[in-house]
């Protein structure tokens, strides 16, 4: 299983084209789907005018060196190693989910693109589809049934469903039928397959069409918010108070 | 004045749902960020604000201290033991206040959940549960048993 790619076998019935278009359409619907969310929801106006007030608050204009400075750290911190995460179950759920699906997604648009009719597909780009989507089904099956904060602190049902949740369990969907399509493609049970493969399908175009309506775009603002937030603190607009100059604690 | 939360900062932690008294702050169902769910039944007591540990709660002060137009913002050093404030008026002004709030560390008293039992027989003693060594004192002092 670890060494198989499962769309060479899907070429039997579907041309890799169809595939590849699938592919495509799907980017588009993401890149459709983030930049209406952006107008309806009227974040970037949001993060100008932020942007706007913290330079009119600004105590001293930052340089080019240092805004790339904080631009880098922000991506070091809160986007590579989800660093706005106070709770490190919710930081180590996170960053297995993150990771894990861009390590799926990136195999998987290879795997289509360059592998699609191929005899043997280097085990360096299936081994990681699967470790990818086994990744995201940890990190989204705790989170998901342990870490939601509905679930911790409100005390509904794990099983409870909500909006919020059309992303994670779209996503969650979609890679576990991903992944039980590939097993029984790997067992030669052609019609079980088929049907997990429309599931597999339904799901993953869910997840992505779904995007207005759905939390896929907070990927996209999350690091602008912490991007900002570094910046207030350097300019000196962040409207916090100073730390204190001193400790009161006792030892 | 109840209190607000900044979406766009606050990261769904749940700790201002665990810590309001009136149970009003709760998860929105489609954003999974917290918010007040009844302003008027917030006590105003501003557990959440110092609570959220992304300070992506604010609060509008009472008017006797800052009237409106205001913007008050809170900011906890549990490694400190302190809390500031910084209220910007409607007129520009800007005042900050630091408070100390304990001064032992963070997590280091025990909750009563820690403590075993109390053996039934200490109910016919004046002492309340775990005393005196809960309090860290050898004794306590006691009434004289004369002259009652």
């Amino acid at each position: 299983m670890f060494n198989s790619n499962p769309f060479t076998l899907l070429t039997e019935f579907l041309p890799p084209l169809v595939m590849q278009v699938y592919v495509v359409l799907m980017i588009f619907a993401v890149a459709i789907g983030t930049a209406f969310d952006l107008y309806h929801k009227q974040s970037a106006e949001f993060f100008a005018l932020r942007r706007r007030q913290s330079n009119a608050a600004a105590q001293r204009r930052l340089g080019v060196g240092e805004i790339a400075s904080l631009a880098i750290r922000t991506v070091g911190t809160e986007v590579a190693t989800s660093g706005e995460f106070c709770k490190w179950k919710r930081r180590v759920s996170h960053l297995l989910m993150s990771y894990g699906f861009v390590i799926y997604l990136i195999t998987t648009i290879v795997m289509v693109f360059v592998y699609p009719t191929a005899a043997h597909t280097p085990i360096i780009l299936t081994a990681p589809w699967n470790i990818g989507v086994l990744m995201v089904l940890i990190g989204g099956c705790w989170f998901f049934f342990f870490l939601r904060v509905n679930v911790a602190y409100e005390g509904h049902s794990p099983f409870h469903l909500m909006r919020a949740d059309l992303f994670v369990g779209s996503l969650l969907a979609s890679v576990a039928f991903g992944l039980l399509w590939h097993f029984a493609q790997t067992v030669h049970n052609g019609a079980t397959a088929m049907v997990l493969f429309g599931l597999y399908i339904f799901f993953t175009t869910l997840l992505f069409v779904s995007v207005p309506w759905s939390k896929f775009a907070h990927m996209f603002y999350k690091p602008m918010a912490a991007f900002q937030k570094r910046v207030e603190e350097a300019n000196g607009s962040s409207d916090l108070p100073r730390p204190a100059a001193s400790s009161n604690i006792r030892r | 004045m109840p209190t607000y939360t900044d979406m766009t900062k606050c990261d769904g932690c749940g700790e201002c749902v665990d810590i309001c008294p009136s149970d009003i702050m709760h998860i929105d169902p489609i954003y999974r960020r917290a918010y007040n769910i009844e302003p008027n039944f917030c006590w105003e007591c501003y557990s959440c604000v110092k609570a959220c540990p992304q300070h992506a709660i604010d609060v509008r002060g009472y008017s006797d201290f800052a009237p409106l137009g205001h913007k008050v913002r809170v900011l906890r050093e549990k490694e400190k033991g302190s809390i500031s404030w910084k209220i910007r008026y409607r007129d520009g002004r800007l005042k900050e206040f630091t408070f100390p709030i304990r001064t032992t560390p963070w997590g280091s008293i025990k909750p009563p959940s820690d403590y075993e039992a109390p053996d039934i027989n200490g109910l016919t003693s004046p002492m309340l549960a775990h005393e005196p060594a809960a309090l860290k004192v050898e004794t306590l002092p006691t009434l004289p048993q004369s002259g009652m």
